[in-house]
């Protein structure tokens, strides 16, 4: 898991950092977190005034480019933690996204999703809408409306 | 070119901030798994002024969000990638609250409220202006049969409870906050 994280997140000068406040509330920001090597850890240097719970957290690394194009992202499940020389993250679980792990994991994202949706229909007793592809297409609205850009979820987390 | 800003009706925010709303592609939300862990995915957020609300998407094949947020609505939405908005300086933005998610599914256009449906046309349109090649892939057979449960989809709406932004998202500064206490 380390080494993924070391991998896939060299490429980035930033991520979001989330946890819960004081009213558990998921509260998220941008952070720049630091490998620690030997800990297999992530400081982080949070801005005063931001009270985060120590407790569950999670990172994510993702970007698109200005078409939203190109995208990638992971996810890193941990511990949010302080010690005396500051905040840390202890990951716990690596979530690959979008882009990550090449056209297998786009069969895999294709296969799944499929699997999900006739399982999610099945146990409701739902029968498979039908799409309206012209409609779609008369409205010049070929792209993604609503698109969830997520990581593509591989294992059971959430 | 910027999306009009549709006057806002219910949320006492400065218009940098609803700039951000109607033009940032991708938004980081955070939902809270069974276990209490907070898990977060970037999503495209369509901005409601009507209602002060905020509606995303995901598919019955993805469907983790949804279930999350039936079992725990507290979200959060960051909006902290610029990338493509044709912002300068825009603030980072965090909305805090509560999520609720449709029973039932929306197929592309259909299946939703017509001034939703509006806002979601002029996003996609937006969209398609810089993805031409989307088009293409969307007429595709193959594509279609391929993806068509991509767009069965379930509407996440997220009232907000506290908004907080920091000028320039410059972290250095303390955050304005916006507690919100009516949404329609």
């Amino acid at each position: 898991m380390w080494s993924d994280i070391l991998n896939h997140s060299a490429a980035y000068e930033s991520a979001v950092l989330t946890a819960l406040d004081a009213g558990s509330y998921p509260f998220s920001l941008r952070c720049r977190p630091q490998w620690d090597n030997t800990a297999q850890t992530l400081r982080l240097n949070l801005p005063a005034g931001i009270v985060l719970e120590p407790g569950p957290a999670c990172l994510l690394w993702h970007r698109h480019d200005a078409r939203l194009w190109n995208l990638h992202s992971f996810a890193v499940r941990g511990t949010l933690a302080r010690d005396e020389t500051g905040w840390y993250v202890q990951p716990e679980q690596f979530i690959p996204g979008v882009g990550v792990g090449g056209w297998r994991s786009y069969v895999r994202f294709l296969v799944n999703g499929r699997r999900t949706t006739r399982r999610y229909l099945a146990q409701r007793n739902l029968a498979r809408p039908k799409l309206d592809w012209d409609e779609f297409g008369q409205t010049n609205t070929t792209s993604s409306p609503g698109f969830g850009i997520g990581p593509v979820r591989q294992g059971g987390t959430g | 070119m910027l999306l009009d800003a549709i006057p806002d009706q219910t949320l006492a925010i400065p218009e940098s901030v609803t700039a951000v709303f109607h033009n940032f592609f991708t938004c980081e939300m955070t939902t809270i798994g069974k276990t209490g862990r907070p898990i977060t995915w970037p999503l495209m957020p369509l901005y409601w002024p009507q209602r002060g609300q905020f509606v995303l998407f995901t598919s019955i094949g993805l469907p983790q969000k949804a279930f999350n947020v039936r079992q725990d609505p507290r979200v959060s939405l960051l909006f902290s990638d610029a990338t493509g908005s044709e912002l300068t300086d825009p603030p980072i933005v965090l909305v805090q609250g509560e999520a609720q998610v449709s029973d039932e599914i929306i197929s592309l256009f259909s299946g939703m409220e017509p001034e939703l449906r509006d806002l979601l046309k002029v996003q996609a349109s937006k969209m398609l202006a810089r993805q031409p090649a989307m088009k293409l892939y969307m007429k595709n057979g193959l594509t279609r049969y391929l993806m068509d449960w991509y767009f069965m989809r379930l509407a996440i709406t997220v009232s907000p409870r506290r908004i907080h932004w920091w000028d320039a998202g410059d972290y250095a500064r303390l955050p304005q906050v916006q507690e919100v206490n009516h949404v329609v």
